[in-house]
């Protein structure tokens, strides 16, 4: 690999204003070459950057509340659910972060938020440097050419009155290609990129399988020649023999490409496989932000113990013991003290509840290079710890394991 | 179900395979375009085929015999008072000698400019006021809801007789208007509801991400989208400006007595209805008849325009 040299010719160089044409789509004249796969072919070969990797997109305290209006008008305020509340992380260029957690902890707002696709209730979103909130429409709409995003459902992201040409043409069409046999020619480009025959150009989405559509959304994705691209859940709602399909065409697309993702997705087993960094989220807050490899051996934050121990474990002869979390996720309308996992803690009973849980809250703190956790604990976290909360689960506990 | 490890990829497996393993049963569909698609699904729906003969011999009917005959549906010849069915003359005259037939396609002829008209008065402002409520929310939508609350607590028929009697009866121009302007709450609902349940859809959002501003965004995303409630709401409009302008004629309130229309008919010839219960039918079927057209048309192209409604294969 030519690392660090590659890094610096290919990307922006430090101090230098942001070059316009970097970001600049396909059809727009490129500083160094036009072609989708020599731009940042260099960079790209490089999967898995060290900790002092460039940050493209920087998440700074980031926090959405949903308000819970009411009254005679509908205007007075009872409350509000906090869907994100204070995230902020950094993700790298050419990574992949994977964000997980349970349903309803907040990951997919957080990356509506990020693509301000929803308006966020404060905190701060960088790519490249730029804060984009606030940014006006015209400059807004320039931005958007760098962050793109593929989502959960291919049934839903795809404008079923629209042919897959118009559907992947239009972000071009949007940014000023107006031209329509280049527009086309672009789009073919993109379908055979994404694994799709070329003649499918006239066709609707609904004449698609749930895998090509989501090869649809993606192409469409990558028509604006983005850097960043959020994938919601782009696997889940595929078929389990499609889904590996779809995730070996995101690695190939990084590595071609020099992308950026940022991956959420429940599913730990395919978020240990494409990402490079991990975050877990819990009640709208990342508890534990590690290195793959890290937080799949070393877990350092309880909740992130008990989700890996959800993982099934493909060879039937290793039996592991689940560590089941009792009860549901609180009400993120209104959640608990201190630390927001203590009401379900393991951890926290098995140091018989030390009072600063229900206090005082955790911060994100480095527990080892690379790897933060928000546990006021997490050093007490040790694999026989583990094993005799596992086993000490109260018979409720294990009933409820049963009934899964 | 989806809890699932990914199948480790042989090595050497490229995206171009994965794409040939994707590429199926797609291929042996031919490509067919959106319109040629819509009029198999159209053809399919027989009820709105048959609505739409209906209403194409009714429309016609309404232009041609007009056409020729000009002022005759007028004319009274005394001579020829409650004189029976002739080859001329095929439903027979009144008692004033008018040619019934001629007059009955006079006042469908009314009818059906006053419903047409109206109609496209009410689509107009029920999709504009319903997708700016939709579209945009919050308090948007609130005061607009609540502007319609309150035009559909009014009376309309009173309302409209005040426009009429206040303009000037007899002016269809002003019927029209008034029907336009009081009959759009249903309209506006309906798109209001379609809007804000697509303004949060994936594609909508993916075009937004994309850069689509908003117009694009109405234009080309969400108004396609909602045309089954446009056209559900143009039907219904249809129908039920017909209905209101004979109501209003039958009141005495529509078009002057002189003019046809199916409302003033129906007012004229009420007294008939024991001794000559056939000149109350003819503009009553003919009502109805446009009334279920209407209807049954609006469903056949709300079906016709949904590409996600089955092909039945022959």
């Amino acid at each position: 690999m030519t690392g660090p040299e590659a890094r610096v010719t290919s990307q922006d160089r430090p101090d230098a204003p942001p070059d316009p044409e970097s970001g600049s789509p396909l059809w727009k004249p490129a500083a160094d070459t036009g072609s989708h796969t020599g731009r940042r072919g260099a960079s790209g070969a490089e999967t898995a950057p060290d900790a002092q990797g460039e940050v493209l997109v920087k998440v700074t305290d980031l926090v959405k509340h949903f308000p819970i209006r009411g009254g005679l008008l509908g205007i007075s305020r009872l409350g509000a659910v906090r869907a994100v509340d204070g995230v902020s992380f950094d993700v790298r260029r050419g990574e992949t972060l994977g964000l997980g957690g349970e349903s309803g902890c907040g990951k997919t707002t957080l990356g509506k938020v990020i693509l301000r696709l929803l308006p966020p209730t404060s905190g701060d979103v960088s790519i490249k440097d730029r804060p984009i909130f606030g940014l006006s429409g015209s400059k807004m709409k320039a931005v958007r050419e760098d962050m793109q995003v593929v989502f959960q459902d291919p049934y839903a992201s795809l404008n079923p009155r629209m042919t897959v040409g118009e559907i992947v043409g239009e972000g071009p069409l949007v940014h000023g290609l107006k031209n329509r046999v280049k527009r086309e020619e672009l789009v073919r480009e993109l379908l055979g990129k994404v694994g799709l025959n070329q003649s499918h150009i006239h066709r609707y989405p609904h004449e698609f399988s749930g895998g090509q559509r989501q090869r649809i959304g993606i192409a469409r994705a990558l028509a604006l020649n983005p850097d960043f691209i959020v994938c919601d859940e782009p696997v889940s709602a595929l078929d389990v023999s499609i889904q590996s399909q779809v995730l070996n065409l995101l690695d190939d697309l990084q590595r071609e490409l020099g992308l950026t993702y940022l991956f959420i997705a429940h599913n730990l087993a395919v978020v240990e496989h494409i990402s490079d960094r991990v975050g877990v989220m819990y009640l709208g807050k990342i508890v534990e932000l590690a290195d793959v490899d890290t937080l799949y051996r070393d877990a350092r934050h309880p909740y992130t113990v008990a989700l890996l121990s959800a993982v099934p474990e493909p060879d039937p002869r290793r039996r592991r013991k689940r560590l089941v979390l009792r009860g549901d996720v609180p009400s993120p309308v209104n959640p608990p003290s201190g630390c927001r996992f203590h009401t379900r803690c393991w951890l926290r009973e098995q140091l018989g509840n030390p009072e600063n849980c229900v206090t005082d809250e955790p911060e994100l703190r480095t527990i080892s290079p690379g790897q933060q956790a928000a546990c006021h604990w997490s050093e007490k976290i040790t694999p026989e710890g583990v094993q005799s909360a596992a086993e000490h689960q109260p018979p409720v506990a294990l009933a409820e394991a049963a009934a899964d | 179900m989806d809890r699932t490890e990914p199948v480790d990829r042989p090595i050497g497996t490229t995206t171009v395979a994965g794409g040939r393993d994707a590429e199926d049963e797609v291929d042996l569909i031919p490509i067919r375009t959106y319109w040629q698609l819509a009029r198999q699904r159209f053809i399919q729906h027989r009820l709105a085929v048959i609505a739409l003969f209906t209403l194409l011999v009714l429309v016609s009917i309404a232009i041609v015999v007009p056409t020729f005959t000009g002022l005759e549906y007028r004319l009274t010849d005394l001579t020829e008072r409650n004189a029976g069915p002739t080859l001329t003359a095929p439903l027979g005259h009144d008692e004033l000698g008018v040619n019934l037939f001629v007059r009955l396609a006079k006042a469908t002829q009314t009818s059906l400019i006053i419903g047409g008209a109206a109609v496209m008065i009410i689509v107009g402002i029920g999709t504009f006021v319903g997708s700016i409520a939709g579209y945009a929310g919050g308090w948007v939508d609130n005061l607009l809801m609540r502007l319609v609350d309150i035009v559909l607590s009014l009376p309309v028929l009173f309302i409209i007789l005040m426009i009429v009697s206040f303009f000037g009866g007899g002016d269809v121009r002003v019927i029209i208007i008034a029907i336009g302007i009081t009959g759009w709450t249903l309209a506006a609902r309906l798109i209001r509801a379609e809007f804000l349940a697509l303004r949060g859809a994936d594609f909508v959002q993916a075009a937004k991400a994309l850069g689509a501003g908003h117009r694009r965004i109405i234009t080309r995303h969400i108004l396609p989208s909602a045309m089954a409630p446009l056209v559900v709401a143009a039907a219904l409009g249809v129908a039920d400006s017909v209905v209101t302008e004979a109501a209003l004629s039958f009141l005495g309130f529509g078009i002057s007595a002189t003019e046809a229309s199916l409302g003033t008919m129906l007012n004229k010839f009420s007294i008939y209805f024991y001794s000559a219960p056939e000149r109350i039918l003819y503009p009553s079927l003919v009502l109805v008849l446009i009334v279920l057209s209407a209807s049954f048309l609006g469903d056949g192209i709300r079906d016709a325009l949904d590409p996600r409604q089955r092909i039945a294969s022959k």
